[in-house]
């Protein structure tokens, strides 16, 4: 497996193949997604939902935030309950006080444990039965569910209003008051929560699982992981152990033959690339990146803070004017924003720097597209905040306002807008790259590589498009997990590691056969687990049984390359020690040796702490989520993408000497704040609300009972200093930059 | 977090007591022996880590005893007078040109900290002349 043709083979008969079963899942799951039933009725004849209001009230919980208020099936935010898991338990709870009211006690709980096992039976026999009619697309429930949902649905209304009763509560789940300013809206709104708890507790036809596989925990009625959870946990780990001793052996194999390694040029060959217009006008997107990101760590601040005062930030009422679902709606955002512009911006920089070529208006198509991702941030961000307000309406919301679903919330006119943008992106890198793409050069298989994998990024923004208003939310959410899985566990490893070997080998520091052959080695790695490793996301999203199977199993193996990251940084290494001129790129190999340590622990280790469906039973949506988001997103593609800026500006500005003090700081900073936020607070806080799920159920994880007890906020305060520790190295590394325009200090000493 | 409230207090004294105590330390040894250890690496690591201890400290107990800095009086002075202690603090350890300079801000700092900790025990933001 040494020869780049070979390797391209093995490349596309794989993509295909991976594909090809991916799409056959979600055609699967499309056909045995939950069924949204016509009407909901009472055996006594009442109507209590009909399908316009499960399918309103998806549109109006999509309007305030949806996942990132609370979550849906697992998905979404975590200061919230899930709506699913807490409805399903206020109901069963609402019927079993009823019938021990019946009984002639006070509620459920003063019945002695013989009753209350007694009434539990019942009750488990009963409200897993799936009384959905085909025929009639009609759910009968008997008279006593229809009371328990009642009283359901008059708590959401309730809480989602202004009611004085509910204040408290709204405090602790970090709500705003009237979250849902009409009361109809509201009402709608339960009938669609109601649905997801049906769906996770009613048994699918000629099954004993739930459609949601016996998602939630929830012991009162007997939703226990099903034992293919155990079963494919078991054996992911097995296959992730195969995968280990597999790549293994090549590595020995490989580098027992590792041939003598290159001569260093005596001088950096990137000195002389002529910087043109277009490369010297994406300066602006690095300096979009920093205020981006600054902004992001600000909101996220405020975000974090909201878990402790509700809706209070130190005092000032901050959820009359930025509630929490648009601080986190804009924080998720936010970081994918500047993660992308940083790479935008870095395909537009080294494209004709690459070729040496220049085409004409290739430095009006850069700042166009500059404006264009402007107006998006912006436009976007607006309607997403007049959304949340309350202040657009449901028949804008869908196309400018705010879709509700985590990482791809931008209106559909935005996304539209945004995949456009990319699409021009694509064509600016391309047309710049195509003499270096036609030219008959052993770089060109690599130079190919980079540009598929920018072309992947650009063209997978496209799954986000699939879906319509009301098409089903599991179908919404295998689309949804094609842009976000896709994108970071598979097209942006293989970005991450074609731009860092590519980078090397303009450097002259690596053979670029070699580095060609082992980009196209990593690709097939890192694909054959991440293309089918997209259903681990779906275990429990109203999806069929072969989505765990092909999940667990391929997911496990997305970890495998990450076990030998340590090769790919003890490379990176070397190298930048290799020459002395090397040290100009310092700090820049520094951020993706960062990556390489952030891949193994925040994208392998705590990324399969949540994998196996056994491990997800429980931990989906606790904060052991986040540990993963956070310690993987920023971890990996955020440092990417500053040491990408930093490699840019080198070239860009060849003859200013660093001011290296900033960068070490923001460098230590970084790594040292977001090691605190994981090991002070996401990690022990999750771990906490991992046995809390485990022993009493998913719903008291999540719920204010737990989340309201003395440790918790303590445990939230304790990623202050971590926070503060990586707030001064953003300020440092903006403080950098800054500096590289306002007093240059250029190599002669001389001061502008 | 009020079950609490006795210990982040412990840890805000603590850390404030620490945070002096280096302080003094550190600049009675520059501004008197113009000793080199106060700007050694661990030591202004030490004092980084006091401070953020504080600090956290500090937001802790805002949030719990509900009273905040630009809302309450007292805790609005002691923000601004921490401002200016920090200020005078780089000047008595770094950026004072001369020892006159180094010696004069050094003990305005010592002086303004003592004036915040009266702020801190009357409530008060006029900390000691409330009394007057």
């Amino acid at each position: 497996m040494d020869s780049p043709r070979k390797l391209w083979t093995w490349l596309i008969a794989l993509l295909a193949a991976s594909f090809a079963v991916l799409l056959w899942v979600g055609r699967d799951i499309g056909m045995n997604a939950p069924p949204v039933p016509e009407r909901v009725v009472s055996d006594s004849g009442e109507v209590l939902y009909t399908r316009a209001d499960i399918d309103r009230g998806r549109e109006v919980w999509q309007s305030m935030g949806g996942m990132e208020l609370g979550s849906i099936w697992g998905h979404g935010a975590y200061v919230a309950p899930d709506w699913s898991a807490d409805g399903l338990h206020r109901e069963v709870v609402a019927v079993l006080d009823g019938w021990a009211k019946a009984e002639g006690a006070a509620s459920y709980a003063a019945l002695d444990e013989e009753h209350q096992q007694a009434l539990q039976g019942r009750l488990r026999a009963q409200i897993r039965r799936n009384t959905y009619d085909p025929a009639t697309a009609t759910v009968t429930v008997p008279q006593w569910r229809a009371s328990a949902m009642k009283t359901v649905a008059a708590h959401y209304e309730s809480l989602f209003g202004d009611d004085p009763a509910t204040e408290v509560l709204r405090e602790h789940y970090a709500m705003k008051d009237n979250t849902v300013a009409q009361a109809e809206d509201r009402r709608q709104m339960a009938a669609f929560f109601w649905w997801t708890s049906w769906a996770a507790v009613t048994e699918r036809p000629g099954s004993n699982l739930t459609y949601t596989n016996n998602w939630p925990s929830e012991p009162l009625v007997g939703n226990r992981p099903p034992a293919t959870t155990f079963l494919w946990s078991a054996f992911s780990v097995t296959f992730l152990l195969a995968g280990i001793a597999l790549l293994g052996w090549y590595h020995a194999r490989t580098h027992a033959h590792d041939s003598e390694p290159l001569p260093v040029p005596a001088a950096d060959p990137l000195r002389s690339v002529v910087i043109t217009p277009s490369m010297r006008a994406t300066a602006k997107y690095f300096w979009v990146v920093l205020a981006l990101f600054l902004t992001q760590i600000l909101l996220g601040a405020i975000t974090a803070h909201y878990q402790v005062e509700g809706q209070l930030v130190y005092g000032y009422k901050m959820a009359n004017l930025l509630p929490y679902s648009i601080t986190r709606t804009w924080h998720t955002q936010l970081a994918v924003l500047w993660i992308a512009t940083a790479w935008l911006g870095t395909g537009l920089y080294i494209a004709p720097a690459i070729s040496g070529h220049e085409p004409r208006f290739q430095r009006l198509g850069v700042n166009f597209l500059w404006v264009c991702l402007l107006v998006i941030v912006v436009g976007a961000f607006a309607g997403q905040w007049l959304a949340v307000m309350q202040k657009m309406g449901l028949e804008l919301n869908f196309w400018f306002g705010h879709q509700g679903y985590e990482y791809v919330d931008l209106g559909r006119f935005w996304q539209w807008f945004l995949f456009v943008g990319l699409m021009l992106w694509l064509l600016l890198v391309g047309r710049a790259l195509w003499p270096a793409l036609m030219r008959k050069s052993e770089s060109r298989s690599i130079t190919g590589l980079f540009f598929l994998s920018a072309v992947a990024i650009g063209l997978f923004y496209a799954a986000g498009l699939m879906w319509g208003r009301h098409t089903a939310l599991s179908i919404v959410e295998y689309w949804r997990w094609w842009v976000v899985h896709l994108w970071v566990e598979g097209f942006f490893e293989v970005f991450a590691t074609a731009v860092i070997a590519f980078l090397f080998t303009r450097l002259g520091l690596l053979e670029v056969k070699k580095a060609t052959v082992a980009v196209l080695f990593s690709t097939i790695i890192f694909m054959a687990g991440g293309v089918l490793g997209t259903l681990h996301h779906l275990y429990f999203a109203g999806t069929p049984a072969p989505v765990l199977a092909l999940g667990a199993s391929f997911s496990a193996l997305e970890v495998v390359p990450l076990a030998y990251i340590g090769f790919e940084a003890y490379d990176q290494w070397r190298l930048a020690g290799a020459t002395p001129w090397m040290r100009r790129y310092r700090w820049p190999v520094m951020f993706f040796l960062a990556v390489s340590f952030w891949n193994m622990v925040g994208a392998g280790l705590f990324g399969f702490l949540i994998n196996p469906p056994l491990s997800l039973y429980y931990m989906q949506g606790l904060n052991l989520t986040p540990l993963h988001g956070h310690t993987a997103l920023f971890g990996v593609y955020g440092m990417l993408g500053v040491g990408l800026v930093l490699f840019c500006l080198r070239g860009m500005m060849p003859e200013l000497v660093w001011n290296e003090k900033f960068l070490k700081a923001s460098f230590w900073c970084f790594n040292i704040g977001l090691a605190l936020m994981a090991v002070c607070t996401l990690l022990p806080l999750g771990t906490l609300q991992l046995l809390a799920a485990i022993n009493h159920g998913y719903w008291y994880a999540r719920s204010e009972l737990f989340m309201q007890q003395p440790f918790v906020p303590l445990l939230i305060w304790m990623r202050v200093p971590g926070d503060v520790i990586f707030s001064l190295g953003a300020i440092a590394l903006a403080l950098f930059v800054a500096g590289l325009w306002v007093r240059p200090k250029r190599e002669t000493g001389r001061e502008d | 977090m009020e079950a609490y409230y006795a210990e982040i207090r412990l840890v805000h004294l603590g850390a404030v007591l620490m945070s002096g105590t280096l302080f003094f330390l550190r600049g009675f040894a520059v501004t008197v022996f113009k000793a080199a250890w106060p700007h050694w690496a661990p030591v202004r690591y030490l004092t980084y880590t006091v401070d953020t201890i504080l600090l956290t400290a500090a937001l802790m107990l805002t949030t719990v005893v509900h009273q905040y800095p630009f809302i309450d009086a007292w805790l609005t002075m002691k923000v601004v007078l921490l401002v200016v202690y920090v200020g005078l603090g780089t000047y008595a350890l770094k950026r004072g040109k001369t020892q006159n300079i180094r010696l004069g801000a050094f003990l305005a700092a010592l002086a303004v900290f003592a004036f915040i900790a009266s702020v801190a025990r009357a409530h008060n933001p006029l900390g000691i002349f409330s009394t007057l």
